[in-house]
């Protein structure tokens, strides 16, 4: 069959917008460490006593950032900091996970912090998990990590494949929680993965390397590799569970529309949070990332505004049970695919 | 055969584990040997918390999200981090003032989402108050004539100046707020200027 006979629907695509959102975070996260240093070199007027790399990498920086900032002490600040908490444009924005941990740390309400947390919180009460699959710099480099499973899968090195239990995170976060008050340290800035990896570029690229977030952030990887697919993000991570709550009841979800559904599975196997779309499946853990509509060959998977999922509508109408359970005969219409 | 496989298998893995660990050893390889780890510890001299930070050492570990924005707005890039610390001090700044001190610019106190750095007037600002060994300090053991420190202050005359009688003996006053660049720039090779908490006895001495 042909790929071009089929309708132009932008949702299909979202997933190459998903990927070009994250690849833009993470990008940014990488060049505010080096606009740092180069306005560091700037505030210090002396760029005849920088060595010849670091000439070349100020004037490198100049060319880059020349177009946007007249003056790049002043105006180069106008973006700063990570996903986890930053500066953009004047406003302070932050992960809602900083402040709760904050708030367990201390003990105390900081408002100002509050408020810099209000904006992703809400956006999270109606998109879901959103940060997760569309901004959060670790999902970046995770879904990366589930391709190199992939690619030793074909070389015979099975990653793992394992199930835990869901709820775990859910533990993760009040246990982090419970720590924070007791140690009086935001524990989360050290376990979150977004703010390992924001917070590590910058030691890399303008300190003195990587510190112990990059090890921990390792180890991650290898955990989503030798134990179960994306299963940090899926059983231990405690901003996952946090967007989840926020996100149980959010407006913006997937629904299957079991009419244009041929129970074929690949929405499920592009799942990488493991869930069940085809089954009408998706619940607090979806993250909105689109890779199941991607993967749908019937466009059988939409955006819906609707505070619940809907329970199991029963098998997709193209499908051979369907046709099975419902009388339809063989020489039915059915999605031509099926029979290629 | 069974084992022949297993020891592949094995082999594959470790090969594929250590690749994994690649890029954190050969950053730390890589790294630059300027920018090598911090000398002062915790409890050490010239050890400071950034401008503006809580007076109680644990309240501003609370209080502080570990963002890393104080250092990326710090146009001299003196916050640095204990990245690689474990317990509570995990990711929290610090300035080295021996190695750059602080300009008390004030961005980093703008820049904190959290109330671990308020902002505050640079006079009020307190890291410290700096203090002089008088049995070190080049003026002050008649070997030669300095005011490094009296120069670069950023505070003038309410800080640090010269004592009456002798025009190049430095004197620490009350407006000292303990930035600490005149430790970063004193010559003498043991540093004989360096930053202790205020209120520390020793320091009351110098008032004129």
């Amino acid at each position: 069959m042909n790929a071009t006979q089929r309708p132009f629907r932008l949702r299909r695509h979202l997933n190459k917008l998903r990927w070009v959102s994250l690849s833009l975070v993470f990008a940014m996260l990488v060049l505010l460490p080096m606009i740092a240093v180069y306005q560091n070199y700037v505030a210090a007027h002396a760029y005849d006593l920088l060595s010849a790399d670091e000439q070349r990498f100020y004037d490198l920086m100049e060319r880059l950032t020349s177009p946007f900032a007249a003056d790049p002490a002043e105006d180069l600040d106008a973006i700063k900091g990570t996903t986890w908490a930053g500066r953009f444009f004047g406003f302070k924005i932050g992960d809602p996970l900083s402040a709760l941990g904050q708030v367990a740390a201390s003990g105390t309400l900081y408002w100002p912090l509050l408020l810099s947390v209000l904006i992703p919180a809400v956006a999270s009460l109606f998109l879901g998990r959103f940060f997760c699959g569309w901004i959060c710099p670790a999902s970046f480099l995770y879904e990366l990590n589930t391709g190199l499973g992939v690619l030793l899968d074909r070389i015979g090195l099975r990653p793992g494949r394992r199930h835990l239990d869901r709820r775990l995170k859910y533990l993760v976060l009040a246990v982090g929680l419970g720590l924070s008050a007791a140690t009086g340290t935001v524990l989360f800035a050290a376990i979150y993965p977004p703010a390992v990896v924001g917070r590590e570029l910058y030691y890399a690229i303008a300190l003195n390397g990587f510190g112990t977030g990059a090890v921990f952030f390792v180890a991650t990887l290898l955990f989503d590799l030798l134990v179960a697919r994306r299963g940090f993000c899926r059983y231990l991570c405690a901003g996952g569970a946090l967007y989840s709550l926020l996100g149980r009841y959010r407006l913006l979800r997937i629904q299957r529309i079991p009419p244009a559904c041929n129970d074929c599975t690949k929405c499920n196997v592009a799942c990488e949070f493991g869930l069940d779309p085809m089954r009408d499946g998706f619940g607090q853990e979806c993250n909105n990332c689109t890779a199941c509509i991607a993967a749908c060959p019937t466009d059988a998977l939409e955006f819906k505004v609707a505070w619940r999922d809907q329970d199991y509508q029963g098998p997709g109408h193209l499908g051979r049970r369907y046709r099975h359970e419902h009388g339809v005969a063989e020489g039915e219409p059915t999605n031509d695919r099926e029979n290629a | 055969m069974q084992r022949r496989g297993f020891l592949a298998v094995s082999i594959r893995w470790l090969g594929m584990s250590l690749a994994a660990m690649l890029p954190f050893g050969a950053a730390r390889l890589l790294a630059p040997a300027s920018a090598s780890a911090p000398r002062a510890r915790p409890g050490e001299r010239n050890y400071l918390r950034p401008p503006g930070a809580k007076q109680d050492d644990a309240a501003f570990i609370r209080a502080c999200i570990g963002c890393g924005n104080c250092a990326e707005v710090c146009p001299p890039r003196c916050i640095r981090f204990h990245a690689r610390d474990g317990g509570e001090r995990a990711n929290i700044p610090y300035i080295d003032a021996e190695a750059r001190a602080c300009i008390l610019c004030g961005k980093c106190m703008e820049v904190c989402p959290t109330d671990a750095l308020k902002i505050t007037d640079r006079r009020e600002v307190d890291m410290g108050i700096a203090q002089i060994d008088r049995a070190a300090c080049y003026p002050w053991v008649d070997k030669g004539v300095c005011g490094a420190c009296v120069s670069i202050c950023p505070l003038g005359e309410h800080a640090i100046g010269f004592k009456m009688w002798n025009q190049y003996r430095p004197i620490v006053r009350d407006g000292c707020v303990g930035c600490g660049l005149c430790v970063e720039v004193c010559p003498h090779p043991s540093k004989p200027i360096w930053i202790v908490e205020r209120g520390q006895g020793s320091v009351a001495r110098h008032k004129v």
